[in-house]
């Protein structure tokens, strides 16, 4: 009887869960199989012929120069995470205490995350402008006479990227830290105060260690979302100048969408696989040491 | 008695108004459904035995509607009510084009399309979506359009028809030419460009400005001629024009500071026909769409006219050369159309002139069957005057430097690219560029 009542129970889950699985399945699990296959071929979009060529996509992707540059690339835009991170807490301990006009800066903070990529792009390539921009424009105005080059010099280029993305990511975080400050008692605050610590003693003894699931959590999600984005850079710089912005996500995109090399796309994409599932577990072993439940 | 000599009146109204509506069903381009429709058959359609419901085809291009598609198919469908063509625009780049391949192969009702490159075109025959035109035997390509249409073959055969005439140029602002005691040049080398450039660069003017679309032609006009790879089959790069090119160039952007560095013109987008019409360069290297923006005189003012000059070479005699331009527009028939007849029709007349609203957006029919004159005019529209037209008519019709069209693959171009990029910015010297670009290139033609 109750094995019974049990059995029913669990079929009901399944059916709750089936529409969202089923999504699942179509769209992620099935197509992530089978270019799983399609790494061991030279299958090209729109080209009939396809066959078997075991591992030669690898032994072509550790010859191919580009690899290693947007692999380069990539590991510099992975540091606009922490540092956005880090930005963010700032910015929500700031907005967390009595300052004016608290509510209308957490939306201005929170805009870039809701605003179009495409018009981010514009914006951001408007501001970079080395000649007539307004960032360069300021700095000459503050003594420096020869402001870099931004999106146009292949030193700067990935720089620029990453100050972008900090702030695009920035409200997002900081709304995610503003939740978690609201969950820190006030005793424990308190308690700091009258022990006599002063304000930076209690926000890197008491508020960061209470926060510190939540800067894991972020830290997660934050570099496995950055290092599956290119549409921003599509959008700036598609790549350039040279190569000097192409990651590897570009990479793969690039390979698959404007060469149509789909099976040298899929060798690439499982290899992104693999590098975001070592930096995740590496994650996960190391957090023992500074996360704090 | 009244009511017999009613009836043959009411019966009369009502075949008068069935006429009526058939006309007017016939002239619209919904509601066909009474039959009336055949009796509007102009001609060109070869297939409709129950021609109840039109024939819909859906016509597949790159050039927003209204700046002449949507009043091509217009006129065709007032024509022929029974082949009603809609017109899609697909964006003209790699989601663009993955698109419209996404939607031929999974049969979402592509009939007509069309090819602006030929390498897009090889990889659609190889799928089996270009329709091989040879079936068709009242219509000879090679005649109507010309020598050039030959480029366009893929294993000697036509997948497509090439409808459009490119036209690549160099425009000269005539009245700083002329200030400058200048020539309009009908040949010249790239040398003698720089020449110009230098003597017209002035303060806030830059002598030459290019568009970055032909920008890397002079390579392909090198290596198109002599090959891109070398007897042996490795890459050609190395050619010492291309060098020649490089350095030219870099000359250019800094010693000279006669046109704008690349690294700026790349991360500003710097809109090239708006310097040049407002007066801040005085050469531009461009192409025909140059006169979308030139014609409007509302939105890019101008006083001078202008004047056009053939693309410049890097080899020193005239008969090493051969430039950019030939036919474009490659107008194909998707193979696994249900209406392959009337999608026929259709291009057919296209090409022979129907095609002739696109001019206005600096698409010039290719077809021997369009009056040359009448194509200028609608070309240049009320803004002929505006025009050095001798010029302008020596670079379209009379220039007869053999051309040829972009064949190289998007990857060879890419990496060129990345790599020319890398030294115009600084980033590595002339010997690695070319050591990179040959290295690269033979790693693909392997």
């Amino acid at each position: 009887m109750k094995g019974n009542w049990m059995k029913k129970q669990q079929l009901l889950g399944y059916v709750f869960i089936a529409p969202n699985m089923i999504g699942v399945l179509l769209f992620f699990i099935i197509p992530a199989m089978f270019s799983f296959v399609l790494m061991f071929t030279d299958y090209r979009f729109m080209n009939p012929n396809v066959s078997f060529v075991g591992l030669d996509n690898f032994t072509r992707l550790f010859k191919d120069e580009v690899f290693y540059v947007s692999l380069g690339n990539t590991l510099i835009f992975l540091l606009s995470v922490p540092i956005s991170i880090l930005l963010a807490f700032v910015v929500a301990v700031a907005l967390n205490k009595s300052v004016y006009m608290k509510k209308m800066l957490r939306a201005l903070y929170f805009m870039p995350y809701i605003t179009s990529g495409v018009a981010i792009a514009f914006v951001w390539m408007l501001l970079f402008q080395p000649k007539m921009g307004p960032i360069n424009g300021f700095l000459r105005a503050i003594g420096i006479d020869n402001p870099p080059g931004w999106l146009s010099t292949m030193e700067t280029s990935m720089i620029a990227i990453d100050i972008i993305w900090i702030w695009f990511m920035l409200g997002y975080n900081m709304i995610i830290y503003l939740a978690a400050l609201q969950e820190i008692s006030s005793e424990l605050l308190e308690a700091s105060k009258i022990d006599g610590a002063k304000w930076w003693q209690t926000i890197r003894s008491i508020i960061w260690p209470l926060v510190s699931p939540t800067t894991f959590l972020l830290l997660i999600t934050g570099l496995i979302m950055t290092i599956k984005t290119f549409g921003i850079i599509q959008a700036i710089t598609q790549g350039g100048p040279g190569n000097s912005t192409t990651i590897l996500s570009l990479f793969v995109y690039k390979n698959a969408f404007r060469y149509y090399e789909m099976g040298y796309a899929s060798a690439i994409s499982w290899v992104l696989f693999f590098i975001i599932l070592v930096i995740t577990m590496i994650q996960w072993a190391g957090q023992k040491r500074w996360v704090h439940y | 008695m009244n009511n017999k000599k009613w009836i043959p009146t009411l019966l009369a109204g009502v075949m008068t108004l069935g006429l009526l509506s058939g006309c007017a069903g016939g002239g619209n381009t919904s509601s066909g459904g009474n039959g009336a429709s055949t009796l509007d058959n102009s001609g060109a359609a070869t297939n409709t035995p129950s021609a109840s419901e039109p024939i819909k085809l859906t016509m597949w291009g790159g050039v927003p509607p209204e700046s002449g598609p949507q009043a091509v198919v217009d006129v065709w469908n007032a024509e022929n009510p029974d082949i009603q063509v809609e017109y899609v625009r697909f964006v003209n780049d790699d989601d663009g084009n993955l698109k419209l391949d996404t939607a031929m192969l999974t049969d979402q009702g592509v009939d007509i399309y069309v090819n602006y490159t030929l390498s897009q075109t090889e990889k659609r025959v190889e799928a089996g979506v270009a329709l091989d035109l040879s079936e068709f035997g009242d219509y000879d390509i090679d005649d109507k359009m010309g020598p050039d249409a030959a480029l366009w073959k893929i294993d000697d055969k036509y997948y497509g028809v090439p409808t459009k005439k490119n036209a690549f140029f160099v425009a000269l602002n005539k009245d700083m030419l002329d200030e400058a005691g200048l020539e309009v040049p009908k040949s010249w080398t790239w040398d003698e460009a720089r020449d110009y450039a230098k003597q017209l660069t002035a303060d806030g003017r830059y002598g030459l400005i290019q568009h970055l679309e032909p920008f890397y032609d002079p390579m392909d006009s090198v290596l198109e001629k002599d090959g891109y790879a070398k007897a042996d089959g490795s890459s050609n790069l190395d050619h010492p024009l291309i060098q020649k090119w490089l350095e030219t160039l870099n000359a250019m952007m800094t010693e000279d500071a006669s046109t704008p560095p690349l690294g700026e013109q790349m991360s500003t987008q710097l809109p090239v026909d708006t310097s040049f019409l407002g007066g801040q360069a005085a050469m531009l290297n461009i192409g025909e769409w140059l006169i979308r923006s030139s014609n409007n005189l509302t939105d890019f003012p101008r006083d001078f006219k202008i004047a056009f000059a053939p693309v410049p070479r890097l080899a020193d005699a005239e008969a090493d050369f051969i430039t950019r331009g030939g036919l474009g527009d490659l107008v194909s028939i998707n193979a696994k159309s249900p209406h392959k007849d009337a999608a026929w029709a259709f291009v057919k007349w296209y090409a022979d002139g129907g095609m002739a609203p696109m001019a206005a957006g600096g698409r010039l029919p290719a077809s021997k069957d369009v009056d040359k004159q009448v194509a200028l005019d609608s070309l240049l529209g009320d803004q002929a005057d505006t025009y050095d037209l001798e010029s302008l008519e020596y670079v379209l019709y009379e220039d007869t430097t053999p051309t040829y069209v972009r064949s190289a693959s998007q990857q060879v171009i890419d990496l060129r690219t990345q790599e020319y990029e890398k030294y115009f910015l600084g980033g590595q010297t002339i010997e690695k560029t070319i050591e990179n670009m040959v290295a690269r290139h033979n790693e693909l033609l392997k």
